[in-house]
């Protein structure tokens, strides 16, 4: 419990010297934020995997979406892997009043054969990430469900559900989940929708205060403002990814998950003008604010969004 | 030497106090010959302190020059004393021999960004004339210096008058033939070659070539080879830059030319380790000769195990058998025979190990610390907080913390050596770790190339302690 404690400021933390960062004199550093970036991911790792759950995190007013879904299980239509190692990721995130078969739960998930490299890949940050990619499928027949229109990326996985401790509640229309929602029926759309962010959508963030005001700009704008796209981005895309993978491969989950702009949009068809535009803005970009913006740096900041969701 | 004042306190705007210390003449025997800079005696408001920090200390080949560069963009150079037959006891001290401004903060329109006038590496070369030169170098632009004395002044002109104003010609009657004659000494800095737009990312070291023809000046990402006639080109050399920047996992933090060996360098990097590259293997060194890398000790794994052995300097040693390495909390001797570990490790303050959070969070633990040799390759010098630096000697295997700071050096007073106290009971002369000041640190330190003198930065203060006289 203490390391989650420790594990949550040291992220809070971290995304506030990612974000004060950004307006430090001689442009972003790339070394530090480099580091800062690792420790982000290592505190991150420390914190899903961690078997006590936050339940210092469970002041949200809105139920978490757990108790439904692992009942349903991985749905049959989903197929994708690895399905066991996502009913395994699905305890952990979940506050032992409302899942006190939580650990049952997971010592049976455990003893099953698990898909082709779930069992191994089953530890730290590879259960974090099978927990985002788990996230995901949760809540996408969640919004799928509540139906509603429009918002096709990330944002709204990260907008209404879960206990967000200290984080402000997205005003992403909630369920608006089009893009992930189609996935479990129609997983070509969500690609198509991906790449405009929902304009509306203030970005969410660990603990980076202030980022509130300047949200959701157009796509193709300044990297300074692409790590408040993120959230928006990669769940419809990731889980567009998920489809197409064939094994439980989690470093593919953490690399699609922590993918940047350009990373979603080469696999989308009408992303390769995006793609391009976002290549530019590297580090060495010209772009308005800041540069040097460091992928590994927006990637992590991404995860750990729908980490905090997850719970 | 700029001359004696007594001590005056300023208060800046913002109620940020500094003091400007007395100009006081070192002695030998170990007493600090306290060197200020001149800009500290004005009236100050925030930018001015900033501007004074030192980012860095180099001596020049022959010991006879001291630089330093400062946050400013400001260099710095101080010249030794010639001993005087009539004081043959008295070493020479250092004084200041030139100050100039080397790089202004600059704008790039085209990316909005602000580039640093911060100089954050000089590099001298050898003398080859009577000028000396040097590379200083900030985020983005490396700049070749030539400091030179004038002493003699042309008179005597027949087309223009003293003041230099034009005379008429049909109210000279006479030619003469100018002559020279001695004026006070004038020490001039121009700048001869500027190295620009190069480098994507900033520039964290310039080495010089023993070829004395090249040198080399790497960023983050990639070094370039330069020559110094030509400001034009560089090769590139080194590039890490991953084809997709999402997989970017570590970054090179400091380059180094072997002093001998002009086809051979070393790199570091953030992950911890070293790689040698020989130039004429290829034209783009990315796959390195030798690999140096200690595995990790997985006891010690905490969040910040990968922040702490990011290495912040390496270094040759004057003979060339050795590098030496410097992460958050070690310096490390490798021997260039054995990649797999190093021949020595040396604690610089492992008291810190259990504080590494805290030091994060006040960004302590991104403070890249130097490390210098001695002329014999004997002893390793690096800094640490509270303005104490640190001396290893190799052979004894002995070490002594000592501590640069006004209030407890007086002028002939041999350093004493500190000691931090780790736990329990706390001696008389010991300090504790919670006691230790974060905001003094050493980062900068250079060491005679034959003596034992030693320049030491702390913050915008220069130290220079010579060795006791026989």
């Amino acid at each position: 419990m203490e390391f989650k404690l420790e594990a949550h400021r040291i992220v809070s933390i971290s995304l506030g010297k990612i974000y004060n960062s950004r307006g430090q004199r001689g442009g972003i550093k790339l070394h530090k934020n480099l580091l800062v970036s690792l420790v982000l991911r290592s505190a991150r790792q420390v914190y899903l995997s961690d078997p006590c759950p936050g339940l210092y995190l469970a002041g949200s007013p809105v139920p978490p979406p757990q108790p439904g879904e692992p009942a349903a299980g991985p749905p049959a239509g989903w197929g994708e892997p690895p399905p066991p190692a996502a009913r395994a990721a699905w305890p952990e995130p979940e506050t032992p009043p409302e899942r006190p078969a939580g650990p049952d739960a997971r010592r049976a998930v455990d003893a099953e054969p698990a898909a082709p490299g779930a069992g191994d890949t089953l530890q730290g940050g590879e259960a974090a990430a099978t927990a985002e990619a788990a996230w995901r499928r949760a809540e996408v027949p969640r919004a799928a469900a509540a139906g509603g229109a429009g918002d096709p990326a990330g944002g709204a996985d990260v907008c209404p559900e879960g206990p967000r401790a200290a984080h402000r509640p997205c005003a992403c229309p909630p369920g608006g989940e089009a893009g992930p929602g189609a996935l479990s029926c129609a997983p070509r759309p969500a690609k198509d929708e991906r790449p405009v962010p929902p304009p509306g959508c203030p970005r969410k963030r660990g603990a980076a205060a202030g980022d509130g005001p300047a949200d959701c700009p157009a796509p193709g704008s300044s990297p300074l403002k692409k790590p408040r796209r993120h959230p928006e981005e990669p769940a419809g895309g990731a889980a567009a990814e998920e489809e197409e993978m064939e094994t439980g491969n989690v470093a593919n989950l953490i690399s699609i998950f922590g993918s940047s702009f350009s990373g979603l949009l080469r696999k989308s068809p009408a992303g390769g003008r995006e793609e391009a535009e976002a290549e530019e803005s590297g580090p060495e970009a010209a772009e308005p604010g800041q540069i040097c913006c460091d992928q590994p740096v927006l990637r992590d900041i991404n995860p750990w969004s729908t980490a905090i969701v997850a719970f | 030497m700029i001359g004696l004042s007594s001590s005056k306190e300023f208060e800046a705007e913002d109620g940020l106090k500094f003091t400007s210390p007395d100009f006081q003449v070192g002695e030998p025997h170990y007493s600090p010959c306290l060197l200020l800079n001149e800009f500290a005696k004005q009236p100050c408001f925030l930018e001015m302190i900033k501007a004074d920090i030192i980012s860095t200390v180099e001596f020049n080949h022959t010991g006879e020059l001291l630089a330093t560069g400062d946050k400013g963009g400001r260099v710095v150079i101080f010249q030794r004393e010639q001993e005087s037959k009539n004081q043959v006891h008295r070493r020479g001290e250092y004084n200041v021999y030139s100050t100039f401004q080397s790089h202004e903060p600059e704008f790039d329109y085209l990316k909005s960004l602000e580039i640093e006038e911060k100089i954050n590496k000089i590099r001298w070369l050898p003398q080859q004339n009577a000028a000396y030169f040097l590379l200083s170098t900030n985020d983005k632009t490396v700049k070749l210096w030539k400091v030179s004395e004038r002493d003699k002044r042309p008179e005597g002109y027949n087309l223009k008058d003293e003041e230099g104003r034009l005379r008429d010609p049909a109210t000279i009657t006479t030619l003469r033939v100018p002559v020279l004659r001695p004026m006070d000494l004038m020490v001039e800095a121009t700048p001869r070659r500027v190295f620009a737009n190069a480098h994507t990312y900033h520039i964290n070291s310039i080495s010089v070539n023993s070829d004395y023809e090249t040198y080399m000046s790497a960023d983050d990402l990639r070094i370039n080879l330069w020559n110094f006639e030509i400001t034009n080109q560089s090769f590139n050399i080194v590039d890490i830059k991953p084809a997709n920047m999402e997989e970017l996992t570590e970054v090179i933090t400091a380059a180094e030319f072997h002093p001998h060996h002009c086809n051979t360098f070393v790199y570091s990097s953030s992950k911890g380790t070293i790689r040698l590259c020989d130039m004429r293997a290829s034209a783009l060194c990315d796959r390195h000769t030798k690999f140096f890398e200690e595995p990790e000790d997985p006891s010690n794994r905490s969040f910040f195990s990968e922040i702490i052995s990011s290495i912040s300097d390496v270094k040759f040693s004057h003979s060339g058998r050795y590098i030496m390495t410097r992460d958050y909390l070690t310096v490390k001797v490798w021997d260039l025979n054995m990649e797999n570990r190093p021949i020595e490790t040396y604690q610089v303050h492992d008291y810190l190990r259990s504080k590494l959070c805290s030091l994060y969070e006040n960004d302590c633990i991104f403070d890249k610390f130097e490390c210098v040799w001695n002329g014999s390759d004997s002893v390793i010098m690096t800094g640490s907080y509270n303005n104490f630096f640190r001396m290893f000697d190799r052979n004894t295997k002995r070490d002594v913390t000592l501590e640069a700071s006004r209030e407890n050096s007086k002028p002939r007073a041999i350093l004493k050596p500190r000691k931090v106290c780790v736990g329990g009971k706390r001696r008389k002369d010991e300090i504790s770790v919670d006691s230790l000041d974060f905001s003094k640190k050493i980062l900068h330190t250079a060491w005679h190339p034959s003596e034992n003198i030693i320049a030491v930065a702390a913050t915008n203060n220069l130290y220079i302690f010579q060795d006791k006289v026989n």
